[in-house]
């Protein structure tokens, strides 16, 4: 059984790896002395990707959104009951998330970490679902997007996409709404699970004090030696560069405006560690504009224009990029202006170059802190992983990416074409 | 024999004028932490006082007069955290600072990390920013507006909300009523000279706990205590006890209207059952049982079964004796959810608790604990938790009484829970 070690010195960790014959991968990321032991079951198969073409067909296949996160709640039923009471009585904490673009099963342990790791890759592998149990789940998840609509954070984040992006479907709230989730059935929930929940489609990791030769051991004894399978087409709208609309607000019941101010970024078709480069270059950009360091942070806290809600958030994927500051703020318009001042005065004069320096000192910190969490670590692989990269290519990025990389994406990622709003009001 | 609980109790450095310094040192963390905890007895007078000072002293300190500078520190110390502000445990109000840093051997350029941290945050504790020996007007007038977006924006989150307005709701008229930041009305007559001598107040008198936490050596801690014993302290004030018992209450109901798509159902109970009390390890695994996780009753009742909620669990309030119950619903579902919830309540009472439950939670609760060990915050919060309630448990004592509890002492606990208020958070278009 071939499995693989490469050492980061300078973080002092280590990532093992092993190739499954059906071409699921297998990571560990020991963490020595830690009692909480954490592993993971994904697939490449979130939100997003609702239109596609099933391996041997020919014809488009267009699924009820919300679908992905549908079948994470529904893979926790078993043939012979729910699975959840099986994790319960190992005294572990099983749980799942859906994003736009994965769908992750997890459980977290300090005992018998082995029985708990041979449930995830069993259960994950045999759905059971049933006409009645699909009618049952629409009532829970119904409730949980009901929860969602009197979130501000999550409804001001979501109405941002729905500005910034016109067909793509990273615009589409994860869980789907009322009426798309009661368009599913059962049939298309195989037909989704059938099509995304192929080994090679799949990774599993396991973070924690566990010896990683055991933890390969059992992922080779456990998985069907078939062979990996042809990629799945996905297919994903035609999106415009320019924003869908610059401004959309909505009216809940808060106590004072918040906001999020996006730029859609056209950094499509790159994979590897580009990506990285790309995602940190934005992230300093950002943050020298409007970080807690930053001179326009000060006069705005100074003014009572923002608090200490205000932040910023990057998100690079091969399908799509933005990135977004926020907060909550008297007069968000002015925010928004003094933000867009800011940065046409940095794209004439440069940014400040030691500020830059020392951000990505605090980035290298920030870097080695998460590896405290072994929730963290996995979060942080599995996000990484699907880009095609790992993690500890950050390392690699911080030793590399340069001042005037920086000042170019600036250029790039932060034009006024691309720039849109989101506000919500109180009522 | 008990094993893995490797981080055992925390090692008492020192101990003089009001102020302990602690110590838990590990090599298993990349960063290493420093707490400061400065306890007040919750009370109108001086709530909103103590929510401002941290925000106010967060600003600048003599060595660092704006955030600003304090930031752009943190980032050349590679990437350290500081923050502050205030919580309640029990009747109690706790003002915290603290700091977190990359530990020193993956520091690549021998700065000394635990130094440099450690004086910018005890500058930013001991020697805020001050104008003519009081703090900043621009400050003060900035951060009480601040903190009256921060008390009105309560209701943003009403998850949240909504379990701790059923709580304040049972405690009407004790000082747990009272909101950890404070009151909005109080904020105009703070001034700058009173909100000064507050602060003196504060690092004079109140009870001072101090956390090391990390790969910290005993030279480093010496220098705190050092450090400590330079601070002028006066007579420290008196902590008075939270928790309240209350046999019996006649069930209130009250209900909240605001402009929600969803109802929350929070259902508040007295427990009477206080924290140091040999019954507390039967109470907290009847709060497991009844809702602490997926094996839980509430769970699988609620949601699982009648499919009414996503979420519906039950938390105690360790310090005050309070549960709360809480859950989101649709708003017409109000009946039908406390029917239920009813329903485990009575079948607690009645001891009806099968093995897999009682085995379950128990197991839950050991997973539960043990992982507590991984987070620095974590093994800190524990400790002063138990400081607090007066006893004197670490992770393997407490996890051994809780493996003796039986299902007869589940019930007894059960039957000292009294329900006391219903609140429930609805759409204004209801006609409840």
């Amino acid at each position: 059984m071939g499995s693989s070690k490469i050492i980061y010195e300078k973080a002092g960790e280590a990532l093992y790896s092993y190739e499954h014959p059906s071409g699921l991968k297998a990571f560990v990321i020991p963490r020595p002395g830690y009692l909480k032991k954490y592993a993971a079951f994904a697939t490449n198969y979130g939100s997003i990707d609702n239109e596609f073409i099933i391996p041997g067909e020919t014809d488009v296949t267009r699924v009820p959104d919300g679908i992905a996160h549908f079948l994470e709640h529904k893979l926790f039923e078993q043939k012979d009951g729910n699975v959840m009471e099986k994790f319960s009585r190992l005294g572990s904490n099983p749980n799942a998330y859906t994003s736009f673009n994965k769908t992750v099963y997890l459980f977290s342990c300090t005992d018998r970490f082995d029985e708990n790791f041979r449930l995830l890759l069993d259960y994950v592998r045999n759905p059971y679902i049933t006409p009645e149990s699909v009618e049952n789940e629409k009532g829970i998840i119904g409730q949980e997007i009901l929860m969602y609509q009197d979130n501000p954070d999550w409804k001001v984040h979501f109405n941002l996409l729905k500005a910034m992006y016109e067909k793509h479907p990273v615009r589409i709230d994860i869980a789907g709404t009322i009426d798309s989730i009661s368009r599913i059935d059962r049939e298309t929930l195989y037909k989704c699970y059938n099509t995304f929940y192929h080994p090679s489609n799949m990774i599993v990791l396991a973070v924690g004090d566990v010896d990683p030769e055991n933890v390969f051991r059992m992922v080779e004894s456990t998985i069907p030696h078939n062979k990996p399978r042809a990629p799945v087409n996905r297919i994903y709208p035609e999106e415009k560069a320019a924003v869908h609309s610059e401004f959309i607000e909505e009216r809940l019941a808060v106590s004072i405006p918040m906001f999020r101010i996006g730029h859609k970024g056209s950094f499509f078709g790159e994979k590897g560690i580009g990506l990285l480069m790309y995602e940190v270059a934005v992230k300093l950009a950002l943050e020298l504009l409007a970080g807690r360091s930053s001179e326009l942070y000060e006069q705005l806290y100074g003014e009572g224009m923002i608090n200490s809600s205000f932040g910023t958030d990057v998100s690079v994927e091969k399908q799509y990029a933005f990135s977004i500051l926020g907060g909550e703020s008297p007069d968000p318009l002015q925010v928004r202006d003094r933000f867009c001042r800011a940065l046409e005065e940095a794209k004439k004069k440069g940014l400040d170059r030691s500020a830059c320096e020392r951000l990505i000192r605090a980035y290298r910190g920030r870097f080695m802190r998460q590896f405290n969490s072994v929730e963290r670590i996995a979060h942080s692989f599995i996000s990484v992983y699907f880009k095609g990269v790992s993690m500890f290519d950050y390392l690699d990025v911080y030793d590399k990416i340069t001042f005037e990389y920086v000042n170019e994406v600036l250029h790039d990622h932060f034009k006024p074409e691309s720039l849109a709003m989101s506000v919500i009001r109180p009522v | 024999m008990e094993t893995g609980f490797d981080a055992g109790r925390p090692v008492r450095v020192s101990s003089f004028n009001g102020i302990d310094v602690f110590m838990v040192n590990t090599d298993k963390f990349k960063t290493s932490s420093i707490h400061f905890f400065f306890q007040d007895n919750l009370a109108r007078e001086n709530v909103t006082k103590n929510a401002l000072l941290p925000a106010v002293m967060r600003r600048g300190s003599m060595e660092h007069p704006t955030f600003r500078d304090i930031s752009m520190e943190l980032e050349s110390l590679y990437g350290a955290t500081f923050d502050c502000g205030v919580t309640k445990k029990g009747e109690r109000h706790i003002i915290h600072f603290y700091t977190e840093f990359l530990s020193k051997q993956f520091v690549p350029d021998g700065t000394d990390i635990f130094a440099e941290a450690l004086e910018l945050l005890f500058g930013i504790i001991t020697r805020p920013a001050l104008a003519d020996g009081s703090f900043r007007e621009d400050y003060l007038a900035q951060e009480k507006e601040n903190l009256r977006i921060r008390i009105e924006g309560r209701v943003n989150d009403k998850m949240s909300y909504s379990v701790e307005r059923c709580m304040e709701e049972m405690c009407r008229n004790e000082p747990f009523e009272i909101y950890d930041y404070g009151f909005v009305e109080d904020l105009a007559p703070i001034t700058a000279d009173g909100l000064t001598a507050h602060y003196r107040t504060m690092l004079g008198t109140f009870p001072l706990q101090v956390y090391l936490v990390g790969s910290i050596s005993d030279k480093e801690a010496e220098k705190v205590t050092g450090l400590l014993s330079g601070l002028a302290r006066g007579d420290t004030v008196k902590l008075r006890e939270s928790f309240t018992g209350k046999e019996k209450a006649e069930i209130r109901h009250v209900t909240e209207t605001m402009d929600v798509t969803q109802g929350k159902l929070c259902l508040g109970c007295r427990t009477n059952t206080a924290p140091g009390s040999d019954d507390y390890p039967a109470l907290m695994v009847y709060n497991g049982i009844l809702g602490g996780g997926i094996h839980s009753k509430l769970f699988r009742n609620v949601r699982e079964k009648a499919s009414l909620a996503y979420y519906c669990y039950s938390m105690l309030e360790k310090f005050k004796g309070l549960m709360v119950i809480s859950s989101g619903i649709d708003t017409g579902n109000r009946e039908l959810a406390l029917d239920i919830i009813n329903m485990q309540l009575d079948d607690m009472s009645k001891g009806n608790i099968s093995d897999y439950e009682m085995e379950a939670t128990i197991k839950s609760m050991e997973t539960g604990i043990k992982s507590l060990t991984d987070s620095q915050v974590n093994i800190v919060d524990f400790y002063l938790s138990q400081t607090i309630a007066g006893t004197d448990d670490d992770f393997g004592t407490l996890m051994e009484k809780i493996r003796k509890v039986t299902k007869d002492d589940v019930r007894a606990a059960a039957q000292r829970i009294v329900p006391d208020t219903v609140y429930f958070l609805t759409a204004e278009s209801d006609d409840e």
